[in-house]
This record gives C-alpha cells, sequence and structure tokens, in this order.
C-alpha cells in the first residue's frame, strides 16, 4: 500500500474526516492494509451490514511508517546490536535508552494530548504485507490508558510502548519466526498501529464486552460443521484471551447454539473462560515499559459480574441437572458461553458476522480472518468495532487419502482428523517419547522440544513432530505448552491422546494460525498407542536424545499425505520396516 | 555589522511602525513598544594575561517584560553596537510573544573578540558583565542565553558569579548551560531543528515533497549544522554550505551537487564553524569565496549566519528554482530584499518564526531549572515540535485570511499579543 492512499495525521486523533491517518511516508505493513481493507468494506457495504441496534466502524486509527522504524534503527546506531541476536531483554535496554526519530515527535506528542483514552499499539509488519503472510501473534502489542491527566504522562507512555513494539521485532521468537519463512532474521521493518481500544470503563478496568476472531474457512470443524462454514471464537474483555490461546468459545457461524463436544455441562465449567483481560485504568502500576502486560489487568468473572458486562456473555450451571441456563439470574457457577447472543439473539451478531465474513471474503479475494470488538452499553446502540481483515491461506491443491489408505505396512502415522492439506517430504522425526512421559512434565518437554528445535532450524531441516496432547496448551496438564517459536521448524505434527484421556485439539488461534499460514500438517490419533508406529520410529538412527525426547532421522524421507476435504491424513515410510 | 550599513535598530523600528499601522496601535503603545523599556550600557575592566587592564564595553536591553522575564543572548562580537542590541532585543519581545511563551525580550553584548582572549580572559569578562548587572538580571526578571560566540561555559562562568554575589543556587537565571550542570537535553539541536520543522510545514503546504528539495545554507554553525542535520534526516539534499573563515576574514562556499555529507564537513571545521578549505577540496568540494551560496539553483535557501546577509544588492541574484527562505539567522534579510524576495514569489519563513526554536527551549530549560526537574530529550523536542508547528500555522493562517506576507503576519500576532499584555497591565 503506497502512503498517499492515506491521508496525512492532522494532529488531531478523533478527526472524523480522517479516521484512518499517517504519520510518515514510509509503507505501512501488513495490518494498516488490513484496516484499510476493513474500513473500506464497512464504507461499502454499511447499509448491508447495518441493523437495528448495532453500529459498526473502524476505531481512529494513526499509523507510524516504517520510515520511523529505519530512522530510529540508523540514528540510534542499533542495526549492529539487533545483527548479533542478543537476549530480548539487551535489545529491550538499548530501545528503550535510544530516541524516536525528532522529525515525528511533535506529532506523536499531539496525538498524545488529543487521544485520552486507552489506545492499543500494535506492530504493522512490511514483511507480512511483502510475503502475503499473517505475522499474527509474532511481534507485541502493548496497551496503554491514555487516562493520565498530564500529557507527559501520555505521551511518554506512547513513547515507551512503540520502542516496546519496535524491539519485539528482535526478540528471539520473532527471528525464529522469519527465519523458518526463509526470511533473514534481521530483515524486517515495522510501521505501528496507534489505534483506539473499544470498550467501556468500569471501575478501575476499561474492555470490551466481547472481543472476536472470526474465519471464513475452519481449520479444525467439528460435529457438523464444514469447513467453509468458517469459525468464530468470542472472548469477554480483550481479545488477547483468543490471540494467547487461552480458554474462550468457539463456534461455527451456521451452528450457532451447539456447544463445543465436551462430555458434559460440566465439563464446559473447565475448558470455558475464567478470567479476562482488560486495561487497568486505577492506580498507575509501577514502571515497566518493556512489558507488554504493564498496564493489563486479569481479572475473574466476579469482576465482570459486578462490571454487569456478563449479561450478555454468560449462562449458570445447574448441577442439579447438569444444565446451563442461560443469564444470570439464578445463583451458580457462571459459564461464559455468550447464549443470550448466540442462543437468544439479543443482538444480532451472529447475523453481522456472517455478512461481514462474505464481504470481506468477496473483497480480498480469498478466504479472510476478521478480528472485531464490542461494546453493548445498556440502552444504547451497540457498538462493533472493525479491527481486522487478513488472508487467510488455504491450499487448492487437491490430495485424495482414503479410508484404506489409513493403514497398510507402510504407515507410520494415521489419522482420521487431520488438518491442512497437500503432500509434503521429510527426514527427521522429534517425538515424544512413550515410557517417561508424564502431565506434570510438559514445561520442561516443551525446553527440550525447542533445543532441538533450534538445531534443526539451524541446519535448514525440516522435520515430523510428534506428542501428547494439545500443542501449545496454555494449561500444561492439557498439553505440551509451547510458544510458535519452540517448533518453528516442524513441518509435520502429531497430537496423540493423552495417556490418561482425550483433549480436545487446542485451537490457539494464532498458534494454529501459524500451522495454517506455514503449511504445516495436523495429525491428530485419537488413542495414544493406536495410529502410531512407535516401535518403527524408536528404532531409527537416532541422532539427540534429551531426558524426555528424541530425535531420529530416516534413510529415505517419509511422505506426509493429507486430504483436506476428507481431513483424513497419513505419514507414510519409503524405506523397509 | 558584517560589512553593511543598515542599522539594524532602524530597520527593526521601521518594521514595528509598519505593523503598528496594520494594528492601528494608539500612539502610547507605539511609543513604548518601538524602543526598550530599559538600556544597560557599562564598562568592565578586565587585568589580561600580559598583566595590563584593558576596559570592554558591555550593554544589557530590556526591550519589553509585559508578558514574563525578559529572555534574550549575550553576544560576542567586535562589531557589536548598542543599536544592534537594542534590535536584537526588540526582536526577541516579538520572538518569544509569537510562539506563545510568558517571556519578554531582551539582549546583551560584549565588544571583543574571543578570537584574541585566552579562556581566562573570556571568564573574567563574563564575571565582570554579571557583576556590573547582578541587580537587574536574575530568573524572574531577566534571563540571558549564549548568542554570537558565547557557550555553555561562558553561561556557566556567569551562573557561578550570580550565585556567588546572591548567596544560593538560581539554575533558572541563565540558560544554554551543559546538560547535566542544568542544561536541557536538546537545547543544541533545537535552533536548527525547529528551522527545519516550519520549513516541513511550509513545504506541505506548498504541496513539496521533501525528498524532491534541495537546500544552500549560509553558515556553518550550531544552527546550520543541525538544520542541516534533520533536513537530510526527513530526505531533503543540501548542495551547498557557506562559512566564516577566520583566517581569510572572509566566507567561503562549499558546493556538491550531489549532497554535502554534514559529517565528512564537521570532522574538518574548527570551533567556529570555519571549514577547512584545502581538505574540503580534497574530499571533493568545490570552494569559492564570497556569497554566492544564495545564487544556488535551489528550492530552498537557509541564511543561518549574521544580520543583512540579503539585501537589495544581492537578493535579485536569487535563482528562479528557490521556493523558500528560512530564516535561521536573526534579521538576515533587509527591507529592500524582503520586496524583492516577494515579487519574485518566494515563501519566506521570517526569522523570529524560523529560528524561534531556540528562546522555545531557553524556555523549557528555564522551567527545568526552576523546578530542577528534568526532561528526556523526546519530550523536548516533541514540546518543541509542536510549539513550532502551531506557530507556523498561526501566522500562515493569518497570512492568508489578511492577504500578509509572513514575516507581516507573525508581528501582528506578536504585536499584538505584547500590546494587549501592556494594555492589560496597564501601562498604556
Amino acid at each position: 500500500m503506497s502512503p498517499p492512499e492515506v491521508p496525512r495525521f492532522a494532529r488531531r486523533f478523533f478527526d472524523p474526516t480522517r479516521r484512518i491517518s499517517r504519520i510518515g511516508d514510509g509503507p505501512l505493513g501488513g495490518k494498516a492494509t488490513g484496516l484499510v481493507a476493513a474500513s473500506r468494506v464497512l464504507a461499502a457495504r454499511r447499509d448491508e451490514i447495518a441493523v437495528p441496534g448495532l453500529e459498526a466502524d473502524v476505531p481512529a486509527l494513526v499509523v507510524l511508517a516504517a520510515d520511523a522504524f529505519d530512522s530510529f534503527l540508523d540514528r540510534n546506531d542499533l542495526r549492529p546490536l539487533v545483527s548479533e541476536e542478543p537476549a530480548d531483554e539487551a535489545v529491550s535496554r538499548a530501545f528503550a535508552r535510544a530516541s524516536l526519530p525528532a522529525e515525528w515527535l511533535g506529532d506523536l506528542r499531539a496525538l498524545a494530548q488529543d487521544a485520552r483514552c486507552p489506545l492499543a499499539i500494535r506492530s504493522s509488519s512490511i514483511l507480512e504485507d511483502a510475503l502475503l503472510r499473517p505475522f499474527a501473534g509474532v511481534y507485541g502489542t502493548k496497551m496503554i490508558p491514555g487516562n493520565q491527566p498530564d500529557t507527559d504522562a501520555r505521551f511518554r507512555s506512547l513513547v515507551d510502548a512503540i520502542k516496546f513494539v519496535y524491539a519485539t521485532t528482535f526478540f528471539r521468537e520473532a527471528r525464529a519466526y522469519r527465519r523458518a519463512a526463509g526470511e533473514l532474521p534481521s530483515e524486517e521493518r515495522m510501521a505501528v498501529l496507534v489505534q483506539e481500544v473499544v470498550g467501556r470503563r468500569h471501575a478501575e478496568r476499561f474492555y470490551p464486552d466481547v472481543s472476536g476472531v472470526a474465519r471464513s474457512w475452519n481449520f479444525y470443524p467439528s460435529g457438523p460443521a464444514e469447513p467453509r462454514e468458517g469459525v468464530v471464537d468470542l472472548a469477554l474483555g480483550l481479545g488477547k484471551t483468543i490471540v494467547d490461546g487461552e480458554a474462550r468459545w468457539t463456534f461455527s457461524p451456521a451452528h450457532p447454539r451447539r456447544p463445543p463436544p465436551v462430555g458434559s455441562s460440566r465439563e464446559l465449567l473447565d475448558v470455558t473462560q475464567g478470567a479476562f483481560w482488560a486495561i487497568g485504568v486505577g492506580p498507575p502500576p509501577p514502571y515497566d515499559p518493556m512489558t507488554e502486560t504493564e498496564y493489563l489487568v486479569r481479572p475473574g468473572l466476579d469482576a465482570a459480574e459486578k462490571d454487569g458486562t456478563l449479561r450478555h456473555a454468560a449462562s449458570t450451571y445447574d448441577p442439579a441437572s447438569d444444565r446451563l441456563v442461560a443469564g444470570l439470574s439464578r445463583p451458580g457457577p457462571r459459564v461464559l458461553d455468550f447464549a443470550p447472543l448466540l442462543v437468544q439473539g439479543e443482538i444480532p451478531l451472529v447475523d453481522v458476522l456472517r455478512r461481514l465474513l462474505a464481504f470481506s471474503e468477496e473483497a480480498l479475494g480469498a478466504p479472510v480472518e476478521i478480528e472485531f470488538a464490542m461494546t453493548m452499553p445498556p440502552g444504547k446502540p451497540a457498538r462493533l468495532g472493525f479491527l481486522q481483515i487478513r488472508p487467510l491461506l488455504v491450499s487448492r491443491e487437491t490430495t485424495d487419502v482414503d479410508a484404506r489408505d489409513l493403514e497398510g505396512p507402510a504407515v507410520v502415522v494415521a489419522s482420521a482428523s487431520a488438518l491442512g492439506n497437500g503432500v509434503r517430504e521429510l527426514g527427521d522425526v522429534v517425538f515424544v517419547e512413550r515410557a517417561s512421559f508424564e502431565r506434570r512434565l510438559t514445561p520442561a518437554i516443551a525446553l527440550e522440544i525447542e533445543r532441538l528445535n533450534r538445531r534443526l532450524v539451524e541446519e535448514a531441516r525440516p522435520y515430523l513432530l510428534v506428542g501428547f496432547g494439545r500443542w501449545g496448551s496454555a494449561d500444561p496438564w492439557l498439553g505440551i505448552p509451547v510458544r510458535w517459536d519452540q517448533i518453528a521448524g516442524a513441518r509435520g505434527i502429531v497430537e496423540a491422546a493423552l495417556p490418561e484421556g482425550s483433549a480436545e485439539p487446542s485451537q490457539g488461534s494464532h498458534f494454529f494460525h501459524n500451522l495454517s499460514s506455514f503449511g504445516v500438517l495436523y495429525f491428530t490419533v485419537p488413542h495414544p498407542d493406536e495410529g502410531i508406529d512407535w516401535e518403527w520410529l524408536e528404532s531409527r538412527e537416532m541422532v539427540a536424545r534429551t531426558d524426555h525426547v528424541r530425535h531420529v532421522r530416516v534413510e529415505r524421507p517419509l511422505v506426509m499425505r493429507v486430504d483436506g476435504r476428507a481431513r483424513r491424513g497419513v505419514v507414510l515410510r519409503s524405506e523397509a520396516p | 555589522m558584517a560589512g553593511t550599513s543598515v542599522n539594524p535598530y532602524e530597520m527593526a523600528q521601521a518594521q514595528f511602525d509598519r505593523v503598528a499601522g496594520l494594528l492601528e496601535l494608539d500612539a502610547s503603545t507605539r511609543d513604548l513598544l518601538r524602543q526598550p523599556l530599559r538600556e544597560y550600557t557599562f564598562a568592565i575592566p578586565v587585568r589580561m594575561d600580559d598583566g595590563q587592564v584593558r576596559v570592554f564595553r558591555g550593554f544589557r536591553v530590556q526591550h519589553n517584560d509585559a508578558r514574563g522575564p525578559s529572555k534574550g543572548g549575550i553576544r560576542f562580537h567586535p562589531q557589536e553596537t548598542l543599536d544592534t542590541v537594542r534590535a536584537l532585543a526588540m526582536w526577541m519581545t516579538w520572538k518569544c510573544a509569537l510562539v506563545d511563551i510568558p517571556l519578554g525580550g531582551g539582549k546583551g553584548g560584549v565588544v571583543c573578540d574571543p578570537h584574541n582572549l585566552s579562556q581566562r580572559e573570556q571568564e573574567q569578562i563574563c564575571r565582570g558583565w554579571v557583576r556590573q548587572l547582578a541587580r537587574n538580571v536574575g530568573p524572574v526578571s531577566d534571563v540571558p542565553a549564549p548568542d554570537v560566540m558565547t557557550s555553555g561555559q561562558h553561561m556557566l562562568w556567569m551562573l557561578d558569579e550570580f550565585e556567588a554575589l546572591h548567596g544560593g543556587h538560581y539554575p533558572g537565571f541563565i540558560t544554554g548551560k551543559p546538560v547535566g550542570m542544568g542544561g536541557s537535553q536538546g537545547r543544541a539541536e533545537a535552533t536548527g531543528y525547529g528551522v527545519v520543522f516550519t520549513i516541513r510545514e511550509a513545504l506541505r503546504e506548498m504541496g513539496l515533497d521533501v525528498r524532491d528539495t534541495r537546500a544552500s545554507v549560509q553558515g556553518f554553525g550550531n544552527v546550520a549544522q543541525h538544520a542541516i542535520r534533520l533536513y537530510t534526516q526527513i530526505g531533503g539534499t543540501v548542495t551547498c554550505v557557506s562559512s566564516w573563515d577566520q583566517a581569510d576574514q572572509t566566507s567561503y562556499v562549499f558546493r556538491k551537487e550531489s549532497g554535502i555529507d554534514l559529517d565528512e564537513l564537521l570532522k574538518i571545521t574548527d570551533r567556529f564553524g570555519g571549514i577547512d578549505k584545502v581538505r574540503a577540496r580534497e574530499a571533493g568540494y568545490e570552494v569559492r569565496p564570497g556569497d554566492v551560496w544564495l545564487e544556488e539553483p535551489v528550492e530552498i535557501l537557509i541564511p543561518a549566519a549574521l544580520e543583512n546577509e540579503l539585501r537589495a544588492d544581492n537578493a535579485p541574484r536569487i535563482p528562479a528554482t528557490v521556493k523558500l527562505i528560512a530564516e535561521g539567522a536573526n534579521g538576515p534579510t533587509t527591507p529592500e530584499a524582503d520586496s524583492i524576495v516577494a515579487a519574485k514569489g518566494i515563501l519566506l519563513i521570517p526569522d523570529f518564526l524560523a529560528n524561534a526554536g531556540g528562546v522555545t527551549c531557553s524556555y523549557f530549560e528555564q522551567v527545568q531549572s526552576n523546578m530542577n526537574f528534568f526532561w528526556e530529550k523526546d519530550e523536548v523536542l516533541a514540546r518543541l515540535d509542536v510549539k513550532m508547528t502551531a506557530a507556523f500555522h498561526a501566522v500562515s493562517e493569518l497570512a492568508a485570511s489578511r492577504r500578509l506576507d509572513m514575516r507581516d503576519a507573525a508581528y501582528v500576532i506578536a504585536i499584538n499579543r505584547v500590546a494587549q499584555a501592556s494594555h492589560d497591565r496597564g501601562w498604556v
């Protein structure tokens, strides 16, 4: 996107004639491109999207173009430092000490002076734009309260937040991501978005009633849901809950009343959201400018109930009948299933989302992911802030795997619920050892995998990763709590059921977003001992072994095949047993 | 000064009279504002290094302090005159009012040539200057600052003498102090950066992309150096600078069509801004004597040396490519040259707007000194940008709405504010 399409920031944040404006003349990056697309979709289809009682808009936004990032690195002589790939803390310290380019400071101060509201400071990667590949969740986002009465204090927190976002460009996770994408770890340029946060203030916190991510293609359909029907994640509070892969409510927009596949209503208490993220707008927290959560708080649902924000979001569990009762009329544990919105349809959110997805897909000519946040103040129209559109990458190549292919002497892994699509070959396998696996060991196992992954990435050897439980789980008892950068070199992943019982596949949206955007094939195996030829794996040539993880190499490449339509997948060996 | 017979005080009064007419000021207000409120002239006896006593002539002029304490630099120059100091004090009043900081205007000077004085002799002049004026200056009455051929070191000597006489610490007495000794971050950059902030805004209004512009800069002192730094950082190309050669007592122009390299030139520049001609030639610069800097085929001229450099005799030589003149120096354009520039259709950003970054940052320094709490550099520069940009647009909008040139529009805003303050105080 060339900058002139976006008008220059005229030193007024809430300028009705310029909802989106820019500071600087360089490129504006992927997220800014998405927001411009979002505002165009809204402008073009406003009448079709509008419904009584709900207003949709793109929140006020200023983009600090990437030339400021270049100048920041050059004038503070930071390039030699980042090329040495230092620890995250060293990058943070150096960036915090450095000065933003003088020519843009006046604009930023004017912004801080004018915007007396919570702001989200987000990265907008240039590589993301160039590669047409979502770098979602790779770089830092910082929320600042914007409620300090003194302009100096607001300016200070804005500048610190921009430096933090710049610094995260060179954090280890981001470097690993770029390396895995085939880019030089130091090759990145960053624009920064300064965006109004959609939300309401309740006592000492500020948050949206609902935030969400909706995709027009469902990579992980369950029950009657079809991939093309899409999928929506909802959470109370800031979208960080969804971005970080924490518990949220996931549903198909074609079947909004259908609960997730759990054994009982009681189980929903464990797998739904129990706390939410908000921006603290009370007494200032300890000064900690290089931490993403400096101004964030994470209260429990009791706080939300006091705030009145569970009204549209919660049901109440009735233990006597093992049922959920929509609303808060009776005492009991609250379950965030958004039934008042999805089942009772108090506000036609599902309808609006379906249309937004359809119009966005039409505008981008490809399956899309959209982000939004909503407020529903009593007695006033709801506001839906349209925060992002980006293309989802869906492989269109055809691969057939029929039921018979799941059996046979050459099958190493067989899955009737595989994700992704296509054929890949690779020669290395990293697997968690059956014999020594215990749930309590998963954090240690994550670190062991990270070490092996780092070496394989350096050697440019893609590998198949095999383990138990949800990959990327925030809860270490449900699976191995890896971050994406710790497994970034894996091109095939097997999620075997936990030895002591099953867990639903992980839905950490950005984690899985990364899987799909890198074309990683994902095999879910419902039983820890069936569907995987452990003996064959364990008898391969061992390259490295840690306490609980083994790295083996095969003489002739393994072939991974996934049929995305039938959702069947196999890993086949080419060599004799 | 600078080899011209134009009397700067008369020039300043002529400018005032014209604007007073535009504002239809009453006679008493005109009388009050067209001359200084207070003037001090005094002798500073100094025992020189050779044992002889030499008497230097010192000045301080407080033009008007209706809006706040007087503020203005102290110049060391062999050709200093009281009229120069009067004119500069008056311009300081307008400058402070224009950028809307609560200060009045003052200026001071000593007739001397620091090139021919030892450090000790300069220190004695500084201390003598303060001893003569200690009762008439101070944080709440008149706040000096560095100017031509004075530096942070001179300010510290003056501060030390002032504090010794008054028996306490008064860092807000003087500005331009070194960082860490009561000085402000960003002070060194402030004037030059301020010039470029106004250039940036002017180019936007003119619909010109800074990356498509070239500039020629007269002078290579602090203002010019920082203006060149920021202008090139935002994408412009400086093809020519001129600098004063102390040995030859004349100016030389240093040209490079592809753009000068500031850091390269700084390595071969003495502490007064004189560039080494021989080494510049070796580095590929074309070196020529005289004032041909104003003949460069560029879009922007930045006179950032002394006053009266653009005159009736040389202004016609400004080429047609020039679209904008930003006065980094004080009073570089004579009224006759103003008319020539206007006839050529060149937008001129007047001195007391373009170079107001210095006094604005001095004000920031004084505020910080008075509360003994100091800001980060980016906070200082951000505040500076906001002040300068707001001042530029106020002038530009008034110029457009009342069909005035930028200088008159700036004067109208500034003089009106000072006149109003004088009225409000009941002086006139």
